[in-house]
């Protein structure tokens, strides 16, 4: 700084590299440029507002760490992560260029800047490597090399590449082609700018000695045109606006947050296998990389050959052969262990081919590579380190809650403001999995009627650096347990359950305003599940909580409107795909066609269906030969139920008998109060059609009919009495009608078995007509008996009769 | 799954691989200086340019997939392990294999089709009886099978749907691919032992919609490298390539309006869709193929030509998925319905609406 700033800028002395931001070639190649410029500043793509706290960056952390930056102010909140690892050019330049003697810079804009907004959707990665804008060069790029995805493409040309001399020149000219396709935003702009006026008032100050500029690649043409003009004060580190919150802090991170496959576009896939190849380079990482694969498959019990490992290591040397590689780079080993160890046809091209998630049922052989790959290793901060916000967020809601020195057992109210905030403070804890407090009681599912909590302390062993790894997450509480709960959104299946307690758990810890993540992939989530039954289930809470709740601060949420708008799509797509001939009720079903009903009755704008579309697809399904019955018949009583044109009663003409009870529980089940408030004509029908069965018929449809009126209660069942009493001209009471003194089913049985014994004794000619008559004599009395005394068949009764008849 | 018109060749409705292109291989041939494994015919990168195809060098592209399959396949084919394509029907497994077998040894047509009659006579070798009879077993007498043929001139030989053979003739691949030796008892001499020249391999294929590959023995899988073809992962390419194949379609059947492009895209839309449903578990028992979509493509034009005068519109889209995408089955008949009733009104777009507007044309 000995020189006068005034002097002219001198932009050759500016040396330039752009880098992908987790590439250990790129990071060699800023330690290589350090070593030889020694250079009297370096500066480094980063967030300018952590320049004052280099020093806690540079302590011995145990790598992978991120600069985590948040801000919110009273429209907006975002957060965003800078990871560095081992290997990240980054932390070479930061670790380097102070170890040289140099003054070491971040010279981009604070994360909370608006010039990342536009970017940035609540959460987002400073380092992303695998940005939409420039896909479109990219994948030219790989097509001309006939390469599939551009992490291949990468390696290839740099990461295995056996020529360190002319690395530089390949760099730039890459990124010189990426960024002259590439559309730069204002943000970008603003960024390069911003990035520029600190190179020149480096490069004003020194003194003619090497200025070393470290930034992603896509920067680097621009910068060095914006470095050539312009003033040479220091920039100044914008402050967040009057009101806002906003700042850096470090925190611990993992290979799985940094690895693409994990859920996140931004990561750079095998943070793992980078490591090592950082380390001991790219033959030994192809190495390690196959004893690591052949090990976690013989770990899970999956066989693994010589012959077949012998195959997958000539199959990745002959694959870098013909690629050009002078050594195995990372696809051509897993490509090599994919072609000699999956026996099997696949559901989805290998995961490496793209980037993205792994799915659900990705074969194990596969699941295991790229686990492999991943690596396991998890960051530590240094003791010296100031703690994230989050521990300090923590600490300061426990002590306002008066739960921090909490010896006994705490009671929650949950109907209490008060009692509802410290529930959640606790809840977003268990998420995160911070030890110190276990809930011993409370509501156990979005459906139970308790409104009280019991919590008790429980040990803290650990707590504090729970808490500091849940930091990575988000600044305070509720954001880094909403970040968190999305990424258990991310990796959940399809299965309804699971699915019901992440939402349940997003309710309780009253997820905030960086839900949206969340709340998309919920919904997606739900609209995935296979199961009818259960789906219903998860709609029937979600619209419960929709409706009613006063408890959770839910009702006519967006993350419930979300969960109901998806789960009332996927029940009637799954509904009207059920087929299936197998007879009985499936309750879970008839619930879920319920919530359907409920859901475009009682929450139209949360529901994409209209009630029109609804009832014509109710319609399809009723009339759909191959659907259940029961399921035709809850079909028939939704488009009832939605006034649709259905007419019930002329269905339950033509129905045959063995299907009349389960179709009719279907019809009960979701258009019960329409059959009660109907003119009587459904009933009138099946009194019809149930006086022309035969005893047989009667019989065996029985057990199915009452299930059907079960869903009536026994007001509305007097009501049908009554109605039937009135209908055959009997006087009585339609209470007494209903209430028999045994069981109605084992009447039915006891008559049955009477019939059977009868055709028993006719069939071995024991029961000649007199004999007959004899017997006759008591058994004519006995269905009276059964209806008005307690007394049940016995099988004893009835082998009296022939007995005495011997 | 390029169409292409060779005029040199007016009599043959398909001309195999190495005729339709043989101005391309032999370009690459001259071209090729790279390393070449014994006994094949171009180097591996030049086998892969004729494969995928190389702009530049004006080699058109003829497989559309992604590239690292094709390398592997290639690295397989130079090793001692088989090659086993196996994927959905119409995924061009077959074009694929004859294209590497083109480009590997000059030749596609060392092909042994498997099917429940086929036997060990039409793999390795059968005799000519007439001959055997008048003058016993001799090297005249024998008619040599692709498998023979392909060991004895170092050739890749291509074995279709190998897992539609019996279980027990599928295995007599197995002394064949690990001692690359055919012994024929019958001749004396060392003309009993026919031994594999460096070139051969084989590429097998196997759908699994038939008998999949799991009933195949463990002892005989491990004998192939497995590559799984898929479908074509992206839209816009396979929206490309069904309207370069339709056009073409068109064109020979006489029909001269192109196929309209918003009538296609709703069309490889529905295709596409139908398709990603096997994820969620739904799957359509009828092949929902590139090809499959082709064809469609193919009757909506020949509908609104020969019909109306016009280039097919979203009802023919309708009317000829009933025929064709749902041939069989009214399970997928039902869920083409549903997919009409509920998914496509969420789409915008006015060929989408159209093609709800036309549901009802969907017969039972």
């Amino acid at each position: 700084m000995a020189t006068d700033p005034a002097a002219a800028p001198s932009p050759e002395t500016a040396h330039f590299i752009g880098v992908r931001h987790h590439s250990p070639a790129c990071a060699r190649l800023v330690a290589r440029a350090i070593a030889a410029l020694r250079p009297a500043y370096v500066l480094v793509e980063g967030p300018a507002d952590m320049n004052g706290r280099l020093d806690e960056l540079l302590l011995e952390h145990r790598l992978p760490v991120a600069v985590f930056s948040h801000y919110r102010d009273e429209t907006r909140v975002a957060t965003s992560w800078a990871p560095l690892c081992d290997y990240s050019p980054e932390w070479i330049a930061l670790r380097d260029g102070r170890a040289a003697g140099a003054q070491v810079r971040f010279i981009d804009l604070p994360a909370w800047h608006p010039a990342f907004t536009e970017r940035a959707e609540g959460a987002a990665n400073r380092y992303a490597d695998a940005e939409a804008r420039y896909a479109e060069a990219t994948a030219r790029l790989c097509e001309r090399f006939s390469v599939d995805s551009v992490d291949a493409l990468w390696d290839g040309l740099f990461e295995v590449a056996d020529d360190p001399d002319g690395l530089q020149e390949r760099l730039d000219t890459y990124f010189d082609l990426v960024r002259g396709d590439a559309e730069a935003d204002a943000g970008d702009r603003a960024r390069e700018e911003y990035m520029a006026s600190w190179v020149r008032a480096a490069v004003a100050r020194s003194g003619g000695r090497p200025v070393l500029v470290v930034t992603g690649g896509f920067h680097r043409p621009a910068l060095r045109a914006l470095a050539a003009v312009g003033g040479t004060q220091w920039p100044e580190v914008p402050e967040p606006p009057e009101g806002a919150l906003g700042g850096s802090f470090l925190v611990p991170y993992s290979f799985r947050q940094l690895d693409a496959f994990g859920g996140y576009q931004s990561g750079m896939p095998s943070p793992g296998y980078y490591q090592r190849l950082w380390e001991s380079g790219a033959e030994a990482a192809a190495g390690e990389l196959t004893r690591a694969v052949a090990e976690r498959l013989r770990g899970r019990g999956i066989a693994v050959s010589t012959a077949a490992l012998v195959a997958a290591r000539s199959l990745a040397q002959g694959l870098a052969l013909m690629r050009g590689h002078p050594y195995e780079a990372r696809v051509d080993v897993l490509d090599g262990l994919a072609g000699a160890l999956i026996t099997d046809d696949l559901d989805r091209p290998l995961p490496w081919t793209t980037r993205g998630t792994l799915h659900a049922g990705t074969h194990p052989v596969v699941a295991e590579m790229v686990a492999a790959c991943t690596g396991t290793a998890e960051g530590a901060l240094h003791p010296d380190t100031p703690l994230p916000p989050l521990v300090h967020d923590v600490a300061e809601r426990l002590a306002r809650l008066g739960l921090d020195g909490a010896e006994g057992p705490v009671r929650l109210d949950l109907t209490e403001p008060r009692g509802l905030e410290r529930s959640r403070v606790l809840h977003r804890l268990r998420v995160l999995g911070v030890p110190g407090f276990t809930r011993v009681s409370g509501p156990a599912d979005s459906a139970d009627p308790v409104f009280t909590e019991r919590w008790e302390p429980s040990p803290k062993a650990g707590r504090e650096a729970a808490l500091i790894e849940a930091g990575a997450y988000g600044a305070r509480l509720e954001e880094a347990a909403s970040v968190l709960l999305a990424e258990r959104a991310h990796t959940a299946g399809t299965d309804a359950g699971p699915l019901a307690g992440l939402l349940f758990d997003a309710v309780l810890c009253g997820v905030g305003p960086l839900s949206a993540d969340l709340l998309d992939t919920l919904a997606d989530r739900v609209g995935r599940v296979r199961e009818l039954g259960p789906l219903g289930e998860v709609l029937a809470t979600a619209l419960g909580l929709w409706r009613h709740d006063r408890v959770f601060g839910v009702a006519r949420g967006p993350v419930l409107g979300a969960v109901v708008a998806g789960a009332v799509r996927r029940a009637l797509w799954l509904a009207e795909g059920l087929h299936g001939s197998g007879g009985g009720v499936d309750l879970g079903r008839l619930r879920a066609l319920a919530a359907v009903r409920d859901a475009l009755r009682y929450a139209p704008e949360a529901v994409p269906i209209t009630r029109e579309a609804a009832a014509e697809a109710a319609a399809r399904i009723a009339g759909d030969p191959l659907a259940p019955q029961d399921l035709r018949g809850a079909a028939c009583g939704l488009g009832w139920a939605l006034g649709g044109a259905a007419d019930p009663a002329a269905t339950v003409r033509a129905l045959a008998p063995d299907a009349l009870g389960d179709w009719l529980a279907g019809l009960f089940a979701v258009a019960r109060e329409e059959v009660g408030r109907g003119d009587g004509t459904l009933v009138d029908v099946l009194d019809d059609i149930v006086a022309a069965m035969t005893e047989d018929t009667f019989h065996a449809g029985l057990p199915a009919l009452r299930q059907a009126f079960a869903f009536f209660p026994p007001r509305e069942r007097e009501a049908v009495a009554a109605h039937l009493l009135e209908r055959r001209g009997r006087a009585g009471s339609a209470r007494a009608l209903l209430r028999t003194t045994a069981d109605p089913l084992r009447l039915a049985r006891a008559k049955a078995l009477e019939a059977a014994v009868t055709d028993l004794l006719t069939r071995h000619g024991l029961r000649t007509p007199c004999r007959d008559e004899h017997a006759m004599g008591p058994r004519t009395s006995r269905p009276d008996e059964h209806t008005t005394g307690p007394r049940t068949p016995h099988p004893n009764e009835h082998t009296t009769g022939p007995r005495t008849a011997r | 799954m390029t169409v292409t018109e060779e005029s040199t060749e007016p009599l043959l409705q398909r001309p195999p691989a190495e005729v339709r292109y043989a101005d391309e291989l032999a370009a690459l041939r001259a071209a090729d200086d790279g390393p070449r494994p014994p006994g094949w015919q171009m180097g591996l990168r030049a086998a892969l340019r004729f494969v995928v195809g190389d702009e530049q060098a004006g080699i058109s592209r003829k497989f559309v997939g992604n590239v690292s399959l094709v390398e592997r396949a290639l690295v397989t084919l130079a090793t001692n392990r088989g090659l086993m394509l196996v994927g959905e029907p119409g995924t061009a497994k077959s074009l694929l294999s004859e294209l590497i077998a083109a480009a590997v040894s000059g030749d596609s047509a060392l092909t042994v089709q498997g099917g429940a009659a086929t036997t060990e006579d039409q793999i390795k070798y059968s005799w000519n009886y007439a001959l055997l009879v008048s003058e016993g077993p001799s090297p005249r007498s024998l008619v040599p099978a692709p498998m023979l043929r392909g060991m004895a001139e170092g050739r890749i030989v291509r074995f279709e749907e190998i897992t539609r053979c019996p279980l027990e003739v599928q295995d007599c691949l197995l002394s064949l691919l690990s001692d690359r030796v055919i012994a024929i008892p019958e001749l004396d001499g060392p003309e009993g032992m026919v031994f594999a020249r460096q070139g051969f391999n084989v590429i097998a294929t196997a759908n699994t919609r038939d008998r999949g590959v799991n009933e195949m023995s463990a002892a005989l899988k491990r004998r192939f490298n497995f590559e799984t073809v898929f479908p074509i992962p992206d839209f816009d390419t396979e929206l490309a390539l069904v309207e370069a194949e339709a056009t073409a379609l068109l064109k020979q059947s006489g029909v001269t309006a192109p196929p309209r492009r918003d009538v296609l895209e709703v069309l490889v839309g529905t295709f596409r869709e139908l398709r990603g449903a096997a994820e969620r578990g739904e799957r359509m028992s009828t092949v929902m193929s590139t090809a499959e979509a082709v064809s469609v493509a193919h009757a909506v034009g020949v509908r609104g030509w020969f019909l109306r005068g016009e280039p097919g519109t979203a009802a023919d889209v309708v009317a000829s998925l009933a025929g064709t995408a749902a041939k069989d089955s009214p399970e997928d008949l039902a869920r083409l319905r549903r997919f009409l009733e509920q998914e496509v009104p969420r789409r915008k777009g006015g060929q989408w609406r159209a093609l709800h507007d036309a549901r009802h044309l969907l017969a039972d």
